[in-house]
């Protein structure tokens, strides 16, 4: 009885070992170089109409800038602003103005502010494919506060998953 | 001396005084609309950091080698930077870095990583002793870092990181950045 166990057990695990070498590794898409300018392209050109001077950062889905970019007459703050927008938009995959009113004080979701990096302001968009997050995009500087910076970054998230669409449909 | 000439003397020196003070009193303004005045510098503009960036990518598309470019202004804060499809997220920070020292040392880095290496002698043979540089924060000892100088003011510079040529070939695009807009900067 045991010797039959034993051999299930060996057999098991060879199953198992036999698993995971041939398993395939994590897929995961993230915005690229293209779909970041194009975000920037959106963002300057809502900034111009906007008579402003804002400021961008795109972060890949790990939180890391692909692209930064800092206004001629910005102030010290705003593109290390643009980036913690985009880095929380990112993490929680909403809207910084969303999160901002779900993690208020007071809000079940309070503690997510006192995660290293968040920045609980407007102007943080998440890009989305296929209801898959794959970056974000924050701005700041525009003329009409975290609204408007909001618009300037939905514009420019648009702009970059309406890319990844474009370039599905070719393929 | 008589009343006429007396008169003549006090209106001599009723103008002088009037023309002293009046000197004086202009040369203040003078003083001090000049020293309340801000500091005006030129710097890079993001129009022309786009285009350096484009410059030093496009040279290096000719190897079919995307890379990271990052584009400081004269503080050597970050204008613009973009980093290359497949690139460590690391990569942006290490333009930064090339642009920064570039920037600071107003030289290419290839060249100060020559003038502070240990053994540096200069033309006469005199050791240079600039090692020290190094030291300095957010500094880079690595090729692929430009300046860009407009009329002897560093007003940026440039720092690319990941061609295929190494730091060598990421110096060659770096300088095709910085000529991108050397006609606006005659």
């Amino acid at each position: 009885m045991s010797k039959i166990f034993n051999t299930m057990t060996a057999a098991g695990i060879a199953a198992a070992l036999c698993i995971s070498a041939t398993a395939a590794s994590a897929q995961t898409q993230s915005v690229n170089f293209e779909q970041a300018m194009a975000a920037m392209k959106a963002a300057l050109a809502y900034s111009k109409k906007d008579g402003s001077d804002v400021s961008v950062a795109v972060v890949d889905r790990d939180g890391k800038p692909v692209l930064l970019l800092r206004g001629n007459t910005a102030a010290p703050h705003n593109l290390g602003l643009a980036e913690h927008k985009a880095y929380t938009a990112n993490m929680f995959k909403m809207t910084t103005l969303a999160w901002r009113d779900k993690s208020m004080p007071g809000q079940p979701d309070a503690g997510q502010r006192d995660m290293p990096g968040v920045v609980p302001l407007g102007g943080g968009v998440p890009i989305m494919v296929g209801g898959e997050v794959i970056g974000a995009v924050g701005a700041s500087g525009t003329r009409g506060g975290q609204e408007g910076d909001t618009a300037c970054a939905q514009a420019a998230a648009d702009a970059a998953a309406a890319l990844v669409k474009r370039l599905q449909a070719s393929n | 001396m008589n009343v006429q000439n007396l008169t003549k003397l006090l209106a001599v020196g009723v103008a002088g005084v009037f023309v002293v003070g009046s000197s004086y009193a202009l040369l203040q303004e003078l003083i001090k609309t000049s020293t309340l005045q801000s500091v005006s510098e030129n710097d890079i503009s993001v129009e022309q950091a786009l285009l350096v960036a484009q410059g030093a990518i496009a040279e290096c598309q000719k190897n079919n080698s995307p890379v990271t470019v990052a584009v400081v202004d004269r503080i050597g804060d970050i204008r613009f930077a973009v980093r290359a499809d497949g690139a460590t997220a690391d990569d942006i920070d290490m333009a930064r870095k090339k642009a920064y020292t570039a920037r600071t040392f107003r030289q290419a880095t290839s060249d100060w990583i020559k003038r502070t290496a240990p053994d540096a002698v200069d033309a006469k043979g005199k050791p240079i002793l600039l090692t020290g540089q190094r030291l300095l924060e957010n500094t880079i000892t690595r090729a692929g870092g430009m300046p860009i100088i407009y009329h002897g003011d560093a007003i940026g510079g440039v720092g690319v990181v990941g061609s295929k040529g190494g730091d060598e070939m990421d110096e060659v695009c770096a300088k095709a950045g910085q000529q991108a807009i050397a006609d606006q900067l005659l």
